[in-house]
């Protein structure tokens, strides 16, 4: 963590990200109105005394609602990360310890998943599951899977031939053991420092998601719709659409800051 | 680089494609509703459905209908949309090159903008110019375009700040200083993530050669530090380059869906929406091939050119 | 209701002459003048030109203006003599003579007859071709030309509002021979209208130039209209604001009064039986009890709803699907919010703490979803605890609509109470969905169009409409006004209540 915190990124992400899971573990309770009361005498509101970040086409209060999106926007880009480093860390991790026909199978089935653009994959996925936050999620986690997948696997890779998995095998330990205490432990470093990254695409994604009208569905306070729904009115109450970006962006950019310092202590000889 | 390694490539290219197809033919098969359904919206009474799916042949067993289009497709006809009523050559074509001009102009103002700004902060690193070039990118990967998109309508396109037009498409070969006002803020807004990619490529890379040995014999021997930058540390940077706006590619094909809905541009990403609500099979079926062809290829391409500007990589 | 002229009405003649428009004010300088291309914007695409089976709201204006049917309902919603220069019904309305006009050619050159008549009507009745109107013509026997000009259709049962359904936006006039290439019809026009079609481009634009062969003297005033694909609407405002479009087909609600109040542009606001209902599957609990249904009506804001979502612009509704313009509609008493009746009346029905459903909302168009989202807060009061449950339209037309047991309807305005009743409510109906079946509700719609005695129908319709409210089949909380803008060089651009006929043979642009 010292380390981390010596880069300006480092403490830039950190307190991106305090603000963010703060808003994310207790937004809800701090919210001073319910996010879906109307007050209908203030629709369409800039930010005043009464409603610090205004008011939207129903008359609810956007700080209130942000606060209330907060915790779902947050899971859902770490649930979705979390599927696809799952399922991709078990892929690779068999593709790079089988090796030979296993692993050129796996890896030609990967190929094709990841030849299509990423977004167009979960379009397709979510489009066909349905729209709504628990598709979108599998829809991104699967997405990510094969890309989770290769970096295990390289990672998996690298590892194997180091002296101390050599050791072990000679030592006549079991395939299992060996993956487990040996290799998973220090091939976890780059996994998780791109998941952390990953989550940042993820949130992205599902709030484009939301956006399309493909994720959360009204009257959700994810992020993403809150934009769409605010849309149709942008000239005559901007705020409605900047704020929740605003929020989108600082917890992307929090997680991805946040990543690039994991990745920097982790691997002091990289420099940027 | 031998033919051999070249002709394999291709192959998998094919391979994907029949993957894609029949994938995306099973998945909207499995999709409530369908496409005679949609045409007829609240409409439909059975009797209509009925006669409406006979008309378009939706009501043929899936196996035929899918070997019926690849037949066609082999021959070169990709069928008819379902909810148009026109060839779908024509439709996805006329899209696809209101795509690649976004696509493209984005790509070449990035690629103009975002080499010398990862060069400058290379170049000036540690001062206020590598700070802000670097806050730049962060903030540019950390905005979903949709985001971007509607800033940039808010600040440069509402009623009361009318600098750029609030969306729409007008041809380039009737009025091109009109196109160029129409695609402004779609190329910025799809530009943005990608300068920020590149430009920090760009550095990074920069960054490493600049410190090498090789550069520092180069100022040992007394070169002048233009030289030194243009002829010896430029070129070799800008292998990583390519292989982040390839990698890009796949971002902007994806990026397009978003960019075309918000402008309402009439491409590729528009249309493939359109045909995803309508289930019109067979648009979808051309858009996700001609997506899929293009990021193969361009990926083909780029490691080739990534190949050609640095000898240490090597293909068999 | 005029009693001298009854008796003439018994037979249902239908002359061609200049009828009053109702008064919608309308800026007119001066006298029309020939000349110019009319621009007008719209936001959803024009997926086809197949006249049978289209159903787009940008689509019907481009048939109103390339097509011609037998009679064509005008601003005052009644039916106009259109291709049909009079018509004459037999005393027990069962069968219909319509007499052509003469010298009517189409597009080609080829002269309209009435063999054209009779083969489009075999089409639209044909079960083998999808055609929208079939369900307002399906009391039709036999179509028979008797001679070049004269069409006599006979009916299978009384039905006096044929001339409504002959003007059905859908009953377009084919000629034959075009009726042999029905897929062509989606891309190519041979019609009667007052426009020809020149272009097509679907994403883009379609553009119609003048008939100067158009069987009204002296119309279209305008040489040419294209119509402008805008999908997205700020793209769409700001062009309509900026000059580049004429006319913007049609306004948001949100917009409307910063578009009607920008200089140079004028708004027009008409009032229209276009309604959103919440639909309540009565074939099962809850909703099978009619004191569930009253308590939900109760439980809805109806002022606040204008409010909200139309910004005003729009009536509120009192659970009648009739819309207040149509002839023979009755005034209907209001129905307050009043939450603390509705959870009185809930527990008599046995739901002492309230009741959990799950509500469905397609997103297309948006008013559906934001209806239920206002219904949820005030429902709540009242003891409905209402799930929102919203998803992509494709999604709701194949599950849920005419599926599901409680989810939000969207209908536009149907020229009759016949029209309306036999689209939704009658146990026969084309697109039945709250199975709510009346026998003597089904009698009284039988009878209502049997007759053709106008104090008759009052009363049978009157009778039927107090059923509709004794019963509560749908609750419908509005009537949305429809909104369209247009410059201040464009004269006299109206849109019908029914929004399906606009008449722009009549507009002209200033020089």
């Amino acid at each position: 963590m010292g380390r981390i915190l010596s880069t300006s990124n480092g403490v830039a992400g950190v307190i991106l990200l305090t603000i963010v899971l703060t808003a994310a573990l207790f937004g809800p309770w701090i919210a001073p109105y319910d996010p879906q009361l109307f007050h209908s005498q203030a629709r369409l509101q800039g930010p005043s005394a009464t409603h610090w970040l205004g008011t939207d086409q129903f008359g609810r209060d956007l700080l209130s609602r942000i606060l209330n999106g907060a915790p779902s926007t947050v899971l859902f880009g770490m649930g979705a990360t979390s599927l696809g480093v799952c399922a991709g860390t078990v892929i690779g991790v068999i593709a790079g310890v089988a090796g030979g026909r296993t692993d050129g199978v796996i890896m030609r089935i990967l190929d094709g998943m990841l030849a299509m653009p990423e977004l167009l994959f979960t379009l397709l996925i979510v489009t066909f599951l349905g729209g709504g936050t628990l598709q979108a999620l599998l829809a991104v986690g699967v997405a990510f899977t094969p890309g989770m997948a290769r970096i295990a696997r390289s990672a998996v890779l690298s590892v194997r031939t180091r002296e101390y998995v050599l050791a072990a095998r000679a030592r006549g330990e079991s395939r299992s053991w060996i993956v487990l205490r040996e290799v998973l432990p220090n091939a976890i470093g780059p996994i998780i420092v791109e998941a952390t990254i990953r989550v940042s695409f993820a949130i992205m994604i599902g709030a484009t998601l939301g956006f399309l009208g493909l994720g959360a569905q009204p009257p959700s306070t994810e992020w993403g719709l809150m934009v769409s729904e605010a849309r149709q009115f942008m000239f005559r109450n901007p705020w409605g659409v900047i704020i929740p970006g605003i929020a989108i962006a600082m917890t992307a950019m929090g997680f991805n800051l946040f990543g690039d310092a994991l990745r920097d202590a982790f691997d002091p000889k990289r420099s940027l | 680089m031998n033919l051999s390694y070249l002709i394999r490539r291709l192959v998998a290219v094919l391979v994907v494609m029949a993957i894609v197809t029949v994938a995306v033919f099973a998945i909207t098969n499995v999709l409530p509703g369908n496409a005679a359904l949609m045409i007829l919206g609240e409409n439909a009474t059975a009797q209509n459905l009925a006669a409406l799916e006979r008309q378009l042949g939706l009501d043929r067993p899936l196996l035929v209908q899918y070997f019926d289009w690849v037949s066609g497709v082999v021959r070169g006809d990709l069928g008819m949309s379902l909810r148009l009523g026109l060839p779908v050559a024509e439709v996805v074509g006329s899209a696809f090159i209101n795509s690649m001009w976004l696509a493209g102009l984005a790509l070449a103002a990035v690629t103009v903008i975002s080499i010398p700004l990862g060069a400058l902060a290379a170049i000036k690193r540690g001062t206020v110019y590598d700070t802000g070039i670097g806050v730049f990118s962060y903030v540019g990967t950390a905005l979903p375009e949709f985001v971007t998109a509607t800033l940039l309508l808010v600040l440069f396109a509402s009623p009361a700040n009318p600098i750029f037009p609030a969306g729409g498409f007008a041809d380039p070969m009737e009025d091109f200083g009109l196109f160029l006002t129409h695609a402004a803020l779609p190329v910025a807004t799809l530009g943005l993530v990608l300068m920020a990619h590149i430009s920090r490529q760009v550095r990074s890379e920069m960054s490493e050669v600049l410190s090498s040995d090789y550069v520092r014999a180069a100022r040992i021997k007394g070169l002048s530090e233009r030289r030194v930058i243009w002829r010896h540390t430029l070129p070799n940077s800008m292998a990583p380059a390519v292989a982040v706006i390839s990698l890009d590619i796949g971002y902007l094909l994806g990026g397009i869906i978003v960019v075309e809905e918000i402008f309402a541009w009439p491409g590729l990403g528009r249309l493939l929406i359109y045909a995803l609500q309508n289930r019109d099979l067979p648009v979808i079926q051309a858009i996700t091939l001609v997506l899929a062809v293009v990021y193969a290829l361009s990926n083909l391409i780029s490691d080739l050119v990534i190949a050609k500007l640095d000898p240490r990589v090597r293909y068999g | 209701m005029n009693f001298l002229t009854l008796k003439r009405r018994h037979v249902l003649m239908g002359l061609a002459a200049t009828t009053a428009l109702p008064s919608i004010s309308f800026a007119q300088s001066g006298q029309p003048v020939s000349g110019g291309t009319l621009k007008i914007s719209h936001s959803t695409r024009i997926a086809t030109l197949n006249p049978l089976s289209l159903s787009g709201p940008a689509e019907y204006p481009c048939i109103d203006m390339l097509y011609s049917r037998l009679t064509r309902i005008g601003f005052d919603s009644q039916p106009h003599p259109d291709l049909a220069e009079s018509w004459v019904a037999s005393p027990d309305a069962t069968e219909f003579t319509f007499t052509l006009r003469a010298g009517v050619t189409f597009h080609d050159g080829t002269p309209l007859t009435a063999d054209d008549v009779v083969a489009t009507y075999q089409a639209i009745l044909n079960p083998d071709i999808p055609a929208a109107a079939t369900s307002v013509l399906n009391m039709i026997d036999t179509v028979e030309a008797l001679d070049e000009l004269t069409v006599r259709f006979t009916l299978s049962s009384p039905f006096a509002d044929l001339p409504f359904s002959t003007a059905h936006a859908n009953a377009c006039i084919l000629s034959r021979s075009a009726l042999d290439d029905l897929t062509g019809l989606e891309t190519r026009v041979n019609g009667t209208g007052p426009f020809k079609l020149e272009t097509y481009d679907s994403a883009r634009i379609v553009r119609m130039v003048k008939n100067d062969n158009y069987f009204v003297r002296g119309r279209p005033y305008l040489d040419a209209v294209e119509m402008l694909l805008f999908p997205d609407l700020a793209a769409e405002t700001a062009n309509f604001l900026s000059g580049t479009t004429d006319v913007m087909l049609t306004v948001q609600q949100a917009d409307f009064e910063r578009i009607a109040g920008s200089p140079g542009i004028g708004g027009q606001r008409v009032n229209s039986g276009r309604y959103v209902c919440v639909v309540m599957r009565q074939d099962a609990e809850p909703w099978n009890d009619v004191r569930v249904r009253k308590a939900l009506a109760k439980a809805v804001d109806r002022q606040l709803l204008v409010d909200i979502l139309l910004e005003g612009l729009g009536r509120p509704a009192y659970d009648s699907i009739v819309a207040p313009e149509l002839q023979y509609a009755t005034d209907k008493p209001e129905i307050a919010y009043d939450p603390e009746g509705a959870r009185a009346l809930l527990a008599e029905a046995g739901y002492p703490d309230g009741i959990s459903v799950t509500m469905v909302a397609s997103d297309r168009p948006a008013i559906r979803s934001q209806t239920a989202i206002v219904m949820q807060q005030t429902a709540a009061a009242a003891g409905f605890n209402l799930d929102i449950q919203t998803m992509p339209h494709d999604t709701y037309l194949a599950n849920v609509w005419r599926k599901g047991p409680f989810y939000i309807g969207y209908w536009g305005m149907q020229p009759t109470i016949d029209a309306t009743y036999n689209l939704l409510l009658t146990s026969e109906a084309a697109y039945q969905d709250s199975e709510w079946k009346n026998e003597e509700f089904d009698a009284l719609i039988q009878a209502g169009r049997s007759t053709t005695d106008e104090a008759e129908r009052a009363r049978i319709y009157a009778e039927a409409q107090t059923l509709e409210l004794a019963e509560t089949p749908y609750i419908v909380p509005f009537y949305e006004d429809v909104l369209t803008a247009n410059r201040d060089n464009t004269n006299s651009w109206q849109v019908a209540p029914i929004s399906r006929y606009f008449y722009i043979e009549n507009v002209w642009l200033d020089s």
